[in-house]
Order: structure tokens, then sequence, then C-alpha cells
């Protein structure tokens, strides 16, 4: 196929990447840890870890899993962690023991934790004390073997340890009670693997990194898995994209998005690892006061997000002095996860100089497929171009390629795709062509220029602040309910979240109401995926033959009093 | 009481070298339907109803065993083990009041799936909808359903985006001419 994108390459922009630049990701942390040793590699709430501190406690960590719970090559490990320091620790000390990371939405239920700790057979587990509770609520039926709970404040130096750990569970009480009997502490953890040698896990670029859960059509979440050459590979095309834009050992990213989602992970967390640049970890970037505040204490040249959050940055209070301060050292703003609305950017390229670059990808890619040229001043509404070292076509139903400029599923072959779903051949199967192209469930088009627009989704989800929802968990989750005959959800649109999720009730119990049904659903289901309206009604919309009509509902949804 | 079509009752073996019976359902199957819709995937109920669907309800076994064999027509694919039947399929039509056309929907167990038994299905259900001078066979697909798609393009049906919804793909087949005027 000729690959008609790369004429419209910026200048010095490779076309092919060295998907083999590191053998692993332990090596890329070690090389970044020798070459910058005495930089700040993460903060978070003003509190700085070198690179150098980072090699040693990494070390620790791995040592510990290694020889104290004498984990083997490959077996899991979860991280429910949101974005802290020992998000790094944990990660780069599982992968450099040789363990696969699975990746944990820290907000998830009970129901939501054991499905994927089940399905990935996890052997251990780092979890933030505050959401210990749903763990051992979750722990039953799983092969987890080893708990190690978290403080909010563990990698700070005392006296401030002390202090935030103390707040965050008795004047904030954000933790609720648990009991995990045999788990070890954290830093205790460490203590023990600092005694113990680290061997070398020889691991390679074929070896499973990740398994990256994604959801699936039928309410089932799969794990993608990532190879650690899956992973430098997508590192290597961003950092290659970002080549004119972002120089090594010069960078601040915020990081905001959180790293269990694969875009800060790979776009902050590993890309900006590579450049010896610092990721500032944002907890919690729902407190947008907070979340400015810290904006304001720390000059930065880069930051990710996704539609969502750069609105609400652009609404709040007092970022308006933030954005001015940042002109001239803001070089980089990338939007990814969901669609970019142009008031958006426009208004952010207003505020801050700076143009908002729309990014595709997704789990099975690593994620990152597409993206726009960092120098351009305008804001293209298309997904942008594929990475060096990475191919699109617009497929058929067929798998083949559609004549130029027509609509079809976007299709993507390149170093970073997966290598496949965790004990799923069927669905492994299902997601590639018989020429290996990666379907993505998203319909659009290639200009001639080879930027790719998106049209629409092939797929039925609903994609909330860039987070995936299917219609079936949620109306698996509903019909759980004893007061509930039948439930049917789907997405509308959303100036906020971009989508958001309406669910349609078909009540057994006439006195069921809406409160109580959020409740239910609240109980099993993360913030994201829950319904922002219920709506109840004597039938849902089918076929003779029973099939849900979806269209229907979507325009009830849209015209509740129509 | 609609009376029972035993005339498409039909054997058949498969390329493997198992037997099993093709026939219409009857309302004395509501148990093993039951059974049947219970041992189905998460996936293959959601590809089938197109959404998600729990334990049956009895008003479902009712509406899927309880036919006319005339306007809805229900034929179920089942296998012998001693003395008791499991059912491994099951394709049914519904056909509107008018304009000849029918819709259609198709479900196999996930242990028999490349079986061939959805074949031999649909090539009775296209029978039977033929002898009801039925003129146009049509159905709802997910688009994300590829293996659906392949399977009835094989069989001569057209797929095409459903209307303002790309997540479906509409398939139909022309199942026998308009009335031939006499020539001369």
């Amino acid at each position: 196929m000729k690959k008609i994108w790369l004429d419209s390459y910026p200048q010095g922009t490779p076309a092919e990447i060295d998907p083999r630049a590191y053998a692993s990701l332990g090596e890329l942390l070690e090389r970044s840890c020798a070459r910058f040793h005495d930089r700040t590699a993460f903060s978070s709430m003003g509190v700085p870890i070198k690179y150098g501190q980072l090699e040693g406690l990494s070390r620790d960590f791995a040592a510990y899993l290694q020889k104290a719970l004498r984990l083997r090559r490959g077996e899991r490990v979860a991280i429910m962690l949101p974005n802290l320091l020992q998000y790094p620790v944990v990660l780069f000390g599982a992968l450099r023991a040789g363990m696969t990371v699975v990746n944990v939405n820290p907000l998830y239920t009970a129901s939501e934790l054991r499905q994927q700790l089940a399905d990935s057979g996890a052997a251990a587990i780092v979890v933030l004390e505050n959401f210990a509770r749903t763990l051992q609520e979750a722990l039953s039926g799983t092969a987890v073997r080893f708990v190690i709970p978290t403080q909010v404040g563990d990698l700070f130096p005392s006296p401030r340890r002390w202090l935030v750990n103390f707040a965050v569970k008795y004047l904030k009480r954000l933790v609720p009670r648990w009991r995990l009997p045999g788990a070890v502490r954290f830093r205790e953890a460490l203590a023990q693997g600092a005694a113990q040698a680290l061997d070398e896990a020889g691991v390679g670029p074929g070896d499973a990194a990740f398994l990256q859960y994604t959801g699936g059509t039928t309410g089932r979440a799969k794990g993608a898995i990532l190879t650690h050459g899956n992973m430098v590979a997508n590192v290597e095309q961003v950092a290659a994209w970002a080549r004119g834009t972002l120089r090594e050992g010069a960078e601040t990213v915020i990081t905001a998005l959180p790293l269990y989602h694969v875009f800060a992970l790979t776009a902050n967390l590993l890309v900006f690892m590579k450049l010896g640049g610092q990721n500032v970890l944002i907890t919690n970037p729902r407190d947008i006061a907070g979340f400015v505040a810290e904006l304001r204490k720390t000059p930065f040249t880069a930051i990710t997000g996704v539609n969502t959050l750069f609105n609400a940055l652009l609404h709040a209070t007092g970022f308006e002095a933030v954005a001015a301060s940042s002109r001239g050292t803001l070089k980089l703003a990338v939007a990814g996860g969901m669609a970019v609305q142009r008031s958006v950017a426009e208004r952010w390229l207003r505020a801050t100089g700076v143009p908002l670059v729309e990014g595709y990808g997704l789990t099975e890619a690593s994620p990152n497929v597409c993206a726009n040229r960092f120098d351009t001043r305008e804001f293209s509404g298309k997904l942008g171009l594929p990475l060096p070292s990475t191919e699109v076509a617009i497929l058929d139903e067929d798998g083949r390629e559609v004549p130029s400029g027509e609509i079809g599923e976007i299709g993507v072959r390149g170093p970073q795709v997966m290598r496949g779903y965790w004990n799923a051949p069927e669905e492994t199967a299902n997601v590639f062509t018989a020429d290996g192209w990666l379907k993505t469930g998203d319909l659009g088009r290639m200009d001639e220029r080879g930027y790719v627009e998106f049209s629409e989704r092939k797929k039925d989800v609903i994609v909330v602040s860039g987070f995936k929802a299917y219609p079936a968990e949620i109306e698996d989750v509903a019909m759980l309910h004893p007061g509930v005959k039948d439930a049917g959800a789907v997405g509308v649109p959303d100036e906020r979240s971009g989508e958001a999720v309406v669910l349609f009730v078909v009540r057994g119990d006439p006195a069921l109401t809406a409160e109580a049904m959020l409740e239910h659903c609240a109980k099993h289901l993360t913030g994201y995926k829950l319904p922002r309206r219920i709506e109840f009604r004597e039938q849902l919309p089918k076929t003779p033959i029973g099939k849900i009509l979806r269209r229907e509902l979507r325009e009830e949804a849209l015209h509740p009093h129509g | 009481m609609a009376e029972y079509p035993a005339h498409l009752v039909h054997e058949h073996r498969l390329f493997d070298g198992r037997t099993v019976t093709v026939r219409p359902i009857r309302p004395d199957d509501a148990p093993l339907v039951r059974e049947f819709l219970d041992e189905l995937s998460g996936e293959s109920k959601y590809m089938r109803f197109q959404k998600w669907v729990h334990a049956p309800s009895d008003k479902l076994i009712h509406f899927l065993t309880d036919v006319d064999y005339d306007l809805h027509m229900a034929l179920v694919c089942a296998v012998r083990h001693g003395d008791r039947e499991e059912i491994v399929g099951e394709a049914r039509y519904v056909s509107e009041l008018s304009g000849g056309t029918c819709e259609l929907g198709i479900v196999v167990a996930d242990a028999w799936h490349k079986s061939g038994v959805a074949g031999v299905l649909m090539e009775a259900l296209i029978h039977a909808a033929k002898e009801h001078g039925l003129a146009r066979m049509e159905g709802l697909v997910l688009s994300a359903n590829a293996e659906m798609l392949r399977f009835v393009r094989a069989l001569g049906f057209k797929t095409e985006p459903a209307p303002q919804d790309r997540t479906i793909m509409r398939i139909s087949k022309v199942l026998q001419d308009p009335p031939a005027r006499q020539a001369r």
C-alpha cells in the first residue's frame, strides 16, 4: 500500500522508527535513570522523586516481588492506584522483576474489580488503602495471594508523610475500614526488597508487559496483551512525532489523566521518561480548584488530557492567570480519548497560545495510532496522520481496502498493535482481518493528504470523557435489580463528557424509583458508566422478532417528551 | 390451534457425521428452549437480541415456543442423547401482515458454531418462508458480528448499513419474484 500520509509529515520526522530501541521497558527506565540521574522524574503534591531514586525504589520493589513473594516471570501484578508517586515505583518494580502489569481503575466497584482480577489471574495487587475495602469485598474467587496496601503519603519524606496519612485517614475520613489478613504494607515491602538482590529477569520485546483491560461489546472486559515491544514501539513513535517540539531533559508534563489508562501511561509516563522529563502527577483532577492551584505552582511545558478536562480547565477560576503565565513555556497540549470540540480547541488556543492537538488511538494499539502535526496552528477536526511505522487502511466488510475517500472501518497495522486478547482466542480472531489489520470498530475515511477523519462508531459503545461504557454491561447490572423487567442503555451527546448514558427501564415493581435504580447501579458500576438519566417505559422498542431498536431509544433519549 | 407442520421435520447429517433433526418448534419445547438460552454465552445472546438478556422471562419463552406456523414460524435443530433431546440452534421468522416480507432471527449454541447447524436451519427456514409465499426475508445484524455477515452473504443476502445507525447492518434476500405475468 502507498503511505500517502508520509508526504504530509513535518520535515525531519522519520517514516520509520526502531521498534527495538530498547529490549524492554525496564531497559528504558534503567537507561533514563542513568542519563538523567539527578533530574526530577515525578512529582506529586509538590514532592519530587528523582530518576536515581526511582531506579532504587523500583529495584527494591522488584526484588520484593521476586524474592520475598517468589513470583515467577509472567505472573500478573495488579496496580490499583491513582496518580501517586507509588505508581511508577510499583510499575517499574513489576516490569523489572519480569511480571505482567494489570492496571485497575481504583474507582471500580467490587464486582468490576473481581471480574478483572479473576480474568487476569493476578497473583498480587498493590492497592491504595482508600480502596482496600473494595478489594476486600472482591477477593473471593480470585487467584490473588498477596496484597500490598499503601497510603497516600507513603513516599513523602517525614514528617509530611505522617501528616498526610493522618489527614487522609482521620481528618478527611477517606479510608473505609478494611481487613486483609496477611497484607504487607508497601513501605515494609520496600524494606524487605532492599535487603534482597534483584535477578536479571531476561525480559524481551515479545514478553507481555501489560494486560490492559478494555470493555467488550457484550459486557465482558477483555485484557489486551501489550508486550514490551508494543509499548517501546509506541514510545518511539510518539517521541519521533515530538522530535521538533520536545527536547531531552527539558520538559515538564502535566499528568492529570489516570495512569491506569493506557493513553497517559504511554504519552506521559513512558514518553517523558524516555526524554528525561518530569511528570507532574495530579491525583484528583476533578478537584478543579486544587488542580489549578497545582498548575500555578508548577511551570510546565506540556499537558495531555481529554476534551472534558481541557473544557473544565478553561472554565475554572484562576486558569486564565495560569494560561497567561505559561505563554512562552508551554509547547504542547495533546488531546485524545474522545473527539475534541472545535469551540474548546479554539478557546484553548486563544487562552494559551498553543493549539490543542488531537490524537487517536485505542487500547489494542498501545494506544497511539494517529496524531495531528505538533507544529500545526489550526484545529483540523481530524484524527490526524498515521504515526511513523504505522499503517492505516479504510476497510470494507470483508477486510479489503475501500476506494480512496470512501467511508469504511479504520484498520491499523504496526509494531504497537497488540498480540491479542488474554485467554480469548475467538475475540482475538474477530478483531483482526486475514491481512493482519486490527479492526478499530470506528468508521472513517482518509483524505488525499493522508489525514484520517472519524465518521461514526461501528461498535455499540458509549464514550464518556474518553472512557468506554458498553450498553450490555449497564443493562446487565440494571437487570440484576429484582424490580426490573427489562432495560436498555444508550448514549446521547453531552456538552461536558462528549456522551452520557441514558438508561431505559421497564419496571416489574411499580414502586421502583429512579433514585433507587441509580443507587443500585452505583453499587456495581464505576462512575463514568452510571446513567446520567433514567427513564421508565412500559416496554422497549423491539423488532417483531425481538431485537431491541437502539436507534429509536436514542431518539427518545434526545427528545424525552417529543 | 395451529396445525403442526409435520412435513417440515427433517433429519440431517452434519459434515462431522453427527445427525441432527430440524423441526418446527412445539409449545412443549419450552423447557428445552429455556435450557438452550440459559446455556448460551452472553455474546451469543447479545448477538440474537442485540441487548443483554438475563434468564429469559416466561413471557419470552412463551413468545418463542407458542407460534402459529404461519405469520410466526420457528424451527429448532435438536440432537438426541438417549431418550432426551437437546436444542442446539433455532431460527425463526415473523412476517408482517402485509407486503410479503418477514424478519428472521437465528441463534446457535456456542459449542455448535461452525458445525453446519446454522446452514441447515437457514436452508429450512428459507424453504418454509417460500412455501408460505413470502417474497422477502430481512433482518438486523450487529455490524460487529462479522461471522454472521459473512454467513448470510454466502447465502445470497444483501447487506447494507441500517439508516442512521452504523452499529447495525440490514440484511435482505428476495425469496421469489413477484408472480410472473403470463406471456402473450
